[in-house]
């Protein structure tokens, strides 16, 4: 990729740069797969994967999940993990030997290791709302990122403002009562 | 004699100084002309910018504002990228790593619209306490444009005469009244009364509770730096349909890199690049270089001629020199009660009064506060680290966001000519010589930190309750540039007069930061827009008298 006005500045947060990865990733993610490979699979096979993630994911995460960010972030880690799919389903294996309905019902027997990483990865990807530590990394959710959401009764999400004008005081309500989300 | 390359006034620059010194002269019936390096964009796009910045360098606040290649300014935290265009040497280089932005409207964007006056000590160092400058002129000759700046950016402040800064009665009350405090800056505001010292409502260019010159109230968006999404926090870029409305031009993506010089030493005209790398020439009566004190004095020195072999405006050799700004420390805290930070904008106050006293003599004062940006990413990040699921994880992001602080101790600094920008050898894309700063806060502020500030910070951090804390050792920086193009009366010793005028060319201008012939410890900009207030009645006057 070239830019015709660029030489020698750094071109982390370049919108234009930006805006050329995420189409990017979308493509990249759905051809992680090789094109041969792409060229043999079904929207059926992408949106089965899509729906086990988001079932590993509901049993990962106990809150309200965006199927459509869901959908994303799945595309994305797959790039970055190309047996994401075969882990959710192990991980998945786990969790209904034991009937789990929660995390806390399953997550310790998730042995240590890749799975266990897999499993915090997504973990990780709801809250944070990117898939990677890198500077011009993909953001996936940002006001819907749950990191948010234990502290939204008080603290604003910048740029979402929850008062009005001078509408904030000094009182906030105890650290027990914690946001539904 | 207004043309695409002419007008009464050329204002080269269009953050908070340029867009006050247009808006002056267009009022008296001059034409202006404003020239910016970089690009002018909508509002919504460094909101969106900002957005879809990832959560590990949200904290970086040029993130959102990527450079035009003509236009280079620091965009990153990330090592590699913030020695590619400020060259930075000396015993504190990282304290000069300023974070200023090249797009129409200035630093302006991302500034935290704090609007500390100095005090009338301020201006008297030399003759109180023997060390650096005195100010040109006294405290109540820049009073009258104190208040005009405050009602031109729409400051809001306290009116309670025991809460205003400085401590004097007040010529003109406040356009607005101060905003109120979350639960974090009310704690800080009682830990500091604890052990001695006041926390007071910062006099702040947001709006209080009421729409202000055209921009709606302070809705508490928390995220008055990188960009306010509703402007309510003045910022030059609401400034300039304004300007254009009453006739101004603005030309953006305008790289001046050269001012000229005639025989008589006037101005003449300033040459510019656009993006294409042609060179257009602009003429005017007056010059007016307001680029902030890195930009400002690297145009001057660029510009050496036959009649000037050391650049514009530099007889005095002082060009690029005395650079100051608030070296900064920075702690942070875990409390073992919650502080609840990220409640209304993301500064509004700070501990000023121990910017004063007979100490000054021996070593810096500084300005003390608690931060008041939301700490939910911090947290959520900090507990994520700790390998946490479920309930266990959402009480701990609860806690860590709840219950961290961030304080920060700005210093006063001595201006010292050894603290200089010259001109790299390295170039940027347009062939332009890239800044060299060479930066030692001082013995002064050295002391300070270490004999005054650092023992009362830790007054401070133990006085909170906390459990655990971490304090840099670093200075960085503040983003107050200032010192660059000196006031004073003396030619041989300054760079520019009573009028932020240059001594060397009558009609040109150098109003801002780089003026200051002192910073305090407070924000710089209030200041600076009381110059630059003072230097457009010197300019109108001037063409009135032709």
């Amino acid at each position: 990729m070239t830019h015709l006005y660029r030489d020698d500045a750094p071109e982390e947060f370049s919108l234009t740069r930006r805006k050329l990865l995420v189409g990017s990733a979308l493509v990249a993610g759905g051809v992680s797969l090789s094109p041969l490979d792409w060229a043999q699979s079904t929207g059926s096979a992408v949106q089965a994967g899509e729906s086990k993630f988001m079932e590993l994911s509901s049993l990962l995460i106990n809150h309200h999940l965006d199927a459509e960010v869901g959908a994303r972030m799945a595309t994305a880690m797959m790039r970055i993990n190309p047996t994401l799919i075969q882990d959710v389903d192990a991980i998945l294996s786990i969790a209904k030997l034991r009937n789990a309905r929660i995390v806390e019902e399953f997550y310790a027997d998730v042995p240590a290791g890749h799975l266990k990483d897999t499993a915090y990865a997504i973990i990780s990807a709801w809250y944070s709302g990117v898939i990677e530590n890198s500077s011009n990394a993909e953001v996936f959710a940002f006001e819907t990122a749950l990191m948010y959401q234990p502290t939204r009764d008080v603290m604003t999400i910048p740029t979402y403002a929850i008062s009005g004008p001078s509408g904030w005081t000094s009182e906030a309500p105890p650290m027990s009562d914690m946001p539904t989300f | 004699m207004a043309n695409d390359f002419s007008a009464d006034v050329i204002v080269v620059g269009t953050g908070v100084i340029g867009c006050i010194v247009a808006e002056q002269a267009l009022d008296a019936g001059l034409s202006v002309l404003m020239l910016e390096a970089g690009p002018r964009v909508e509002r919504w796009q460094i909101v969106e910018n900002f957005r879809n910045v990832p959560p590990q360098y949200k904290q970086n606040w040029n993130a959102p504002y990527p450079p035009k290649p003509w236009a280079p300014h620091i965009e990153s935290e990330l090592a590699d990228a913030t020695t590619d265009y400020l060259q930075l040497e000396g015993p504190n280089a990282r304290a000069y790593r300023q974070g200023y932005v090249r797009y129409a409207g200035g630093a302006t964007w991302h500034w935290a619209g704090i609007c500390w006056r100095l005090h009338p000590d301020d201006m008297q160092m030399k003759t109180l306490y023997g060390v650096g400058r005195d100010w040109a002129f006294d405290y109540k000759t820049l009073d009258p444009y104190y208040n005009r700046a405050e009602y031109a950016l729409g400051v809001c402040g306290p009116s309670e005469v025991e809460l205003q800064w400085p401590p004097l009665p007040r010529s003109k009350p406040y356009p607005m009244g101060r905003l109120p405090f979350g639960q974090g800056e009310q704690r800080f505001t009682e830990a500091a009364a604890r052990v001695g010292v006041t926390n007071l409502p910062a006099p702040q260019a947001r709006n209080s509770g009421v729409s202000y010159d055209g921009r709606p109230p302070c809705c508490g968006n928390n995220n008055c730096f990188p960009v306010c999404p509703i402007s309510a926090k003045y910022d030059a870029a609401s400034a300039l349909p304004r300007i254009e409305s009453k006739g101004g031009r603005i030309r953006e993506n305008a790289v001046v890199y050269r001012v000229e010089t005639d025989e008589k030493q006037n101005i003449a005209a300033v040459h510019y690049f656009n993006p294409d790398k042609q060179s257009q020439r602009v003429v005017g009566r007056i010059f007016v270089i307001a680029c902030n004190a890195i930009e400002t004095p690297k145009l001057l020195l660029m510009s050496k001629d036959e009649r000037n072999p050391n650049g514009v405006a530099n007889r005095s050799d002082q060009v690029g020199r005395n650079l100051m700004d608030q070296p900064k420390i920075s702690a942070q805290l875990l409390l073992s009660e919650p502080m609840w930070t990220g409640i209304g904008p993301v500064q509004g106050s700070s501990i000023i009064m121990t910017g004063q006293g007979d100490f000054r003599s021996k070593h810096a004062g500084a300005l003390l506060r608690c931060e008041n940006a939301a700490l939910s990413a911090a947290g959520g990040q900090a507990a994520l680290a700790k390998g946490l699921v479920g309930k266990a994880l959402d009480t701990e992001i609860r806690r860590l966001s709840a219950c961290t602080a961030r304080l920060t101790i700005e210093h006063e600094i001595l201006s010292d000519p050894n603290n200089r920008l010259t001109l790299s050898d390295k170039k940027d894309w347009l062939g332009l010589s890239k800044p060299n700063i060479y930066y030692d806060v001082g013995d002064y502020v050295r002391r300070s930190h270490r004999d005054y500030t650092l023992p009362l910070l830790k007054k401070l951090i133990a006085e909170l309750g906390a459990v655990e804390s971490t304090i840099a050792t670093t200075f960085t920086n503040s983003d107050h540039m200032m010192g660059s193009c000196i006031m004073g009366t003396d030619p041989g010793n300054s760079v520019v007069d009573v009028d932020c005028r240059s001594h060397d060319h009558p009609n040109l201008f150098l109003p801002g930061g780089a003026a200051m012939t002192t910073g305090g410890c407070g924000n710089s900009t209030i200041t600076m827009a009381a110059l630059a207030m003072k230097a457009s009645d010197s300019i109108v006057e001037q063409l009135r008298r032709g």
